[in-house]
């Protein structure tokens, strides 16, 4: 199973027992979302909505593509893999 | 470790839940006011509330922008945060996806632990552990007219809850742009209660349902009246919601949303009508309304309230409020950051706080 390098944004580490960064096995973009919920739980509910689809200002960049340009969630992931989970510019 | 907060007794305590962070307001004298901000900075509060019959638990709507939305609590004024062990989220087989929560209802007094919220989605959610975990109320999730609602310019919201305290299976529930709806049997089954109000926006003025109602709140002590500020008009039922009397009467305008009762004195209530397409003060000057006789007759309370041609104050569905001193203390929270106090039942009004965001709710509790 690839080993994918997350980082995570400022608001979600406190969750994430304050780590920036962390290897998280998965082969594709939903296996490291579900890995990292068995490791932070309530994680995935700040990512994703309650029906599995990622909330709508909520990016994910497998090095520098975001995961809605690709196969989304089904995104694969290979070893070593930079994911990053960015909120979007946007609100007000 | 943090020392936990605590106000000495007689303090009362105002919640302030904002567009950026929830903020408490505190005063021995009602007259003299300390803001302060919470840990919670930053996000969406749609409501806040103390639940006294469990030492004061703080609860607190945090409606992110971004990474979703959660329900809190706060053991110790603010400063520190806690989430549900399992928190409101609704089943993955419902289809739906939780947008705001709105509001907070602590249970009835002989229901010591049980708590009640209301989401967009509108859904009912009950908690019987002090809000460590939460149900959703299937009779509203599974309601047979339910694909008909149709979400307000806010949301699908429920926004008001009414737990009966005279009768443990009767509850109400305010729902923009679906209306008033009651249960009879604890939450299994719940019917329309919108006889009498009006939906003027739509082709049938007075359908079964599709009211926009904004507020809705129980007498305190004769538990059949009910009081509701809805999008076209106010009312009051002497029957538990089986129909409903407009108690406009000279109001300058049926639209408003907030509703706060007196408790000491029940057949007092406030409203802030306003403008109904700027949705702010009439004519520069910003007033409440008040009644003493359940809407036979209403009065304009404005001491102490701004006026001027750059006066256009808006105040939301729950930006009002009362405390339960006697006279009764009263709060309103504008959409534009100013927080009004009165502490005479409204004669008196004077500015305790500026420059907030804007405020979504204030609610009251004297320690």
């Amino acid at each position: 199973m690839p080993v994918a390098i997350v980082t995570l944004p400022p608001v979600l580490r406190e969750r994430a027992d304050n780590q920036t960064r962390l290897n998280v096995e998965g082969a594709t973009v939903r296996e490291i979302i579900e890995e990292l919920e068995r490791r932070f739980p309530g994680i995935r509910f700040n990512l994703c909505y309650e029906t599995g689809e990622l909330r709508p200002y909520v990016n994910i960049f497998i090095e520098k593509e975001n995961i809605r340009y690709l196969q989304g969630l089904d995104t694969p992931v290979y070893a070593g893999a930079h994911i990053r989970v960015l909120p979007s510019v946007a609100g007000g | 470790m943090v020392q936990q907060k605590r106000y000495s007794p007689g303090t009362v305590v105002l919640a302030v839940g904002t567009k950026r962070g929830l903020f408490l307001l505190t005063s021995q004298d009602r007259v003299h006011w300390t803001v302060e901000p919470t840990a919670l900075n930053g996000n969406k509060i749609f409501y806040a509330v103390f639940d006294p019959r469990a030492d004061y638990r703080l609860f607190a709507t945090d409606n992110g922008d971004f990474f979703g939305t959660f329900l809190r609590y706060s053991d110790d004024f603010g400063q520190t945060w806690q989430e549900p062990r399992q928190g409101i989220q609704f089943p993955e087989k419902s289809g739906l996806k939780l947008q705001n929560i709105w509001y907070v209802e602590p249970g009835r007094p002989d229901e010591p632990n049980v708590v009640y919220v209301g989401t967009d989605p509108a859904c009912l959610w009950t908690s019987k552990d002090n809000g460590e975990t939460w149900e959703p109320n299937a009779g509203l999730l599974e309601h047979p007219t339910r694909e008909q609602w149709g979400p307000g310019a806010g949301g699908l919201c429920l926004h008001s809850i009414v737990a009966d305290p005279s009768n443990s299976d009767r509850m109400w529930v305010g729902i923009s742009a679906v209306g008033c709806l009651r249960t009879d049997d604890g939450g299994k089954s719940w019917k329309f209660v919108n006889k009498n109000t009006r939906a003027d926006f739509q082709p049938e003025r007075y359908p079964e349902f599709g009211q926009c109602i904004h507020r809705l709140l129980q007498h305190p002590t004769q538990p059949d009246i009910l009081y509701q500020q809805n999008h076209c008009g106010v009312y009051k039922s002497l029957n538990a919601g089986d129909d409903w009397i407009d108690v406009r009467g000279p109001l300058p305008s049926d639209f408003g949303f907030p509703l706060a009762l007196d408790p000491h004195h029940p057949e007092t209530f406030y409203v802030v009508v306003e403008e109904g397409m700027g949705r702010h003060n009439f004519g520069g000057q910003f007033t409440v309304y008040r009644t003493q006789n359940a809407g036979e007759e209403w009065e304009q309370l404005t001491h102490g309230l701004p006026s001027g041609p750059n006066v256009r104050l808006g105040v939301l569905r729950h930006g009002m409020c009362t405390d339960k001193q006697d006279p009764c203390g009263v709060y309103v929270g504008t959409n534009t950051g100013q927080l009004f106090a009165s502490n005479d039942r409204g004669e008196n009004w004077q500015l305790i706080a500026d420059y907030l965001p804007s405020i979504y709710s204030v609610s009251a509790i004297s320690l």
